[in-house]
């Protein structure tokens, strides 16, 4: 991926979200940490458009997404915290497969791309299943298999171990590193952030490190007092 | 239409559903159970504005059409439609919408509580009640033929309740204003 | 959870189309309000209870499924009894009961999907007139029926909380809850629906095979 954000500050109203930031992302993985309300949802809903910025600009492969929002929402994807609020269709399949045909394939195309999409993760068995029943490891691996399908290049998702249990956290762990595409991950998992090779740490709207993993996660440490 | 225009009317849609799937509630100071999904209409409007509010009766009113047991008790069907209270499903569309379209403008978000209550109530008792029975009654005499003297009279028995119903509606509505207001931003 | 009220079978009218259906239905609304003899309502009335009772359901179902309209209708036909002439009546109640029979004939012969799709063809005209996006149709009500039973859990979830802390369920300490909490979802439905572009075919999608490597 190539990531530039160019002097890119967020604000909602008096509320600063993200204090201007300058920074380069390349490579394969990226991780983010922070406190809550550090910012780093922020950050992370600027790399795919969903929120724009208030100053500067954020290029995503050199899409600018203010310029061109709906174009970097396909170049990458966004796994939301709460994957129960993404999935919008009552079937699994039904889900992948209204994405794919609202982006205009076909519905014999649509299908071949979903089964890939529920090869990719594991998750065949779940095809059929109601996504009301699903548990929270399936919803995550569903979610992901619903924005994959679209084939972004960059899928940015945001706390994707949050609330699983130990089995499932490994199942979604190692769905993320095998996916070839380039991926950006916001998460509380610190075993998790400290494989990557590159992780930014928020605090306060401001990015405080960016670095190796073991020196970001001390400070972070250090910052939250325990 | 907006992206959350459409998922705030789909998802109102759902919970007037879930109102008419769960037993009917007691209101706490009298001892009668309502069924809840019939204050939807005044609930819609005055909630989410005069037109998602609609939209979310168009997408209710439509999956009745279509077969699906929507309607509190497990009705659902064309023969709903076609029969003689036809007149008062579709005329959820239009009460909603103008229960909203009167909200809109008589409730200001600084208003002190009373008012607020006040403009919520009048919303939903001349979009809930009024008009709602202005398309459901002549549809009656229409589908089957019992004179409008005598249906308008039939209907007054449903007018206390109705009222009681518009006043827990306005309750519900301040409380949404109060907590996650919707109303103001008029979609 | 939500089944429709249609019933499987291979009777006559289960091989007609839904358009045709509903396009007869709406016909035979307004056609029977300008029949007034008695003897063609009834023919009226005889084949649309037969093509109903013979839609595949048990009588019994059959009439327990329409019965809180039957009854209504039962009760507004005594009440003209009282108010207008025999012939009158009878005409009036002839007519509404066969049009409630034929309109649960078509319900129950026609699958969802098929009536999916007569919904779509009806919206058609709103998305060439640009007030909707191709899709959003089949996008809201699958959104809506979607989140039918997480509702529900919420509801059951409220009730819950009232019992652990000793209050009575009451209509108001749940309703506000239930609607804050759903539309809070709402928002964020809709800007998962934005981020993974669900509304529409505004570009072609990128045909290169990016994961095929």
């Amino acid at each position: 991926m190539d990531i530039i954000f160019s002097d890119c500050s967020v604000r909602y109203g008096e509320r600063t979200a993200l204090e201007p930031l300058s920074l380069r992302i390349e490579g394969a993985r990226l991780g983010v940490i922070g406190l809550n309300g550090s910012g780093k949802t922020t950050f992370a809903r600027l790399i795919n458009g969903l929120s724009l910025p208030s100053t500067g600009r954020v290029t995503v492969n050199g899409i600018e997404t203010s310029a061109e929002p709906e174009r970097a929402r396909t170049e990458a994807g966004f796994v939301f915290q709460n994957p129960q609020n993404q999935l919008i269709m009552p079937v699994v399949e039904e889900d992948i497969m209204f994405g794919l045909r609202a982006r205009g394939l076909k519905a014999c195309a649509a299908e071949e791309r979903a089964a890939e999409a529920l090869a990719r993760f594991g998750i065949e068995a779940l095809a059929r299943r109601r996504v009301h029943e699903l548990s929270g490891g399936e919803l995550q691996l569903a979610a992901m298999a619903s924005v994959w399908a679209l084939r972004p290049r960059i899928l940015v998702l945001d706390e994707p171990t949050n609330q699983l249990d130990l089995r499932n956290r490994r199942r979604v762990i190692d769905a993320i590193d095998a996916m070839p595409e380039d991926a950006v991950v916001v998460t509380h998992d610190l075993s998790f952030a400290a494989h990557m090779p590159r992780l930014l740490l928020f605090h306060g709207g401001r990015l405080l490190a960016d670095g190796a993993p073991d020196e970001t996660i001390a400070r972070y440490h250090e910052i939250a007092g325990c | 239409m907006t992206t959350r225009d459409l998922a705030l009317s789909a998802l109102f849609a759902a919970i007037i559903i879930v109102l008419g799937l769960v037993p009917p509630v007691t209101l706490g100071f009298i001892p009668v159970p309502i069924t809840m999904q019939s204050m939807g209409v005044m609930l819609a409007g005055t909630i989410i504005g005069a037109k998602r509010g609609a939209l979310a009766y168009i997408i209710f009113v439509a999956l009745v059409a279509v077969g699906l047991p929507v309607l509190s008790g497990g009705r659902g069907g064309l023969a709903v439609l076609m029969g003689p209270t036809g007149g008062y499903i579709f005329g959820w569309i239009v009460a909603a919408f103008v229960s909203g379209f009167l909200a809109e403008r008589l409730v200001r978000e600084g208003a002190s509580e009373w008012r607020q209550l006040g403009g919520f109530f009048l919303s939903s008792v001349l979009g809930g009640i009024v008009v709602l029975y202005a398309i459901g009654m002549p549809w009656v005499t229409l589908a089957a033929g019992t004179p409008f003297s005598a249906v308008a009279w039939g209907s007054l028995a449903f007018i206390p309740g109705d009222l009681l119903k518009a006043a827990v509606a306005a309750i519900a509505a301040r409380s949404v204003l109060a907590g996650y207001p919707l109303l103001p931003q008029r979609a | 959870m939500l089944t429709s009220l249609y019933v499987e079978g291979r009777g006559p009218l289960h091989r007609v189309t839904a358009g045709t259906k509903l396009a007869g239905l709406a016909i035979a609304g307004v056609v029977l309000f300008f029949v007034t003899q008695l003897w063609l309502l009834a023919v009226f009335l005889f084949l649309a209870a037969l093509a109903y009772l013979t839609a595949g359901l048990s009588i019994r179902e059959a009439l327990r499924r329409i019965a809180p309209t039957l009854w209504s209708l039962l009760f507004l036909l005594a009440v003209n009894l009282f108010l207008l002439p025999m012939q009158d009546a009878a005409v009036l109640g002839l007519r509404i009961l066969a049009l409630v029979f034929a309109a649960a004939a078509v319900t129950a012969t026609t699958p969802l999907a098929e009536m999916m799709a007569v919904v779509d063809r009806v919206a058609r005209p709103l998305e060439k007139l640009n007030l909707l996006r191709p899709g959003d149709a089949g996008l809201t009500f699958g959104l809506c029926l979607r989140f039918v039973p997480d509702i529900l859990s919420r509801y059951e979830a409220l009730r819950e909380a009232h019992r652990a802390r000793g209050l009575k369920v009451r209509v108001l300490t749940l309703l506000g809850p239930l609607i804050i909490l759903t539309l809070k979802q709402a928002d964020e439905v809709a800007s998962a629906i934005d981020a993974r572009g669900l509304r529409g075919a505004s570009k072609p999608f990128p045909s290169s095979e990016r994961h095929s490597s």
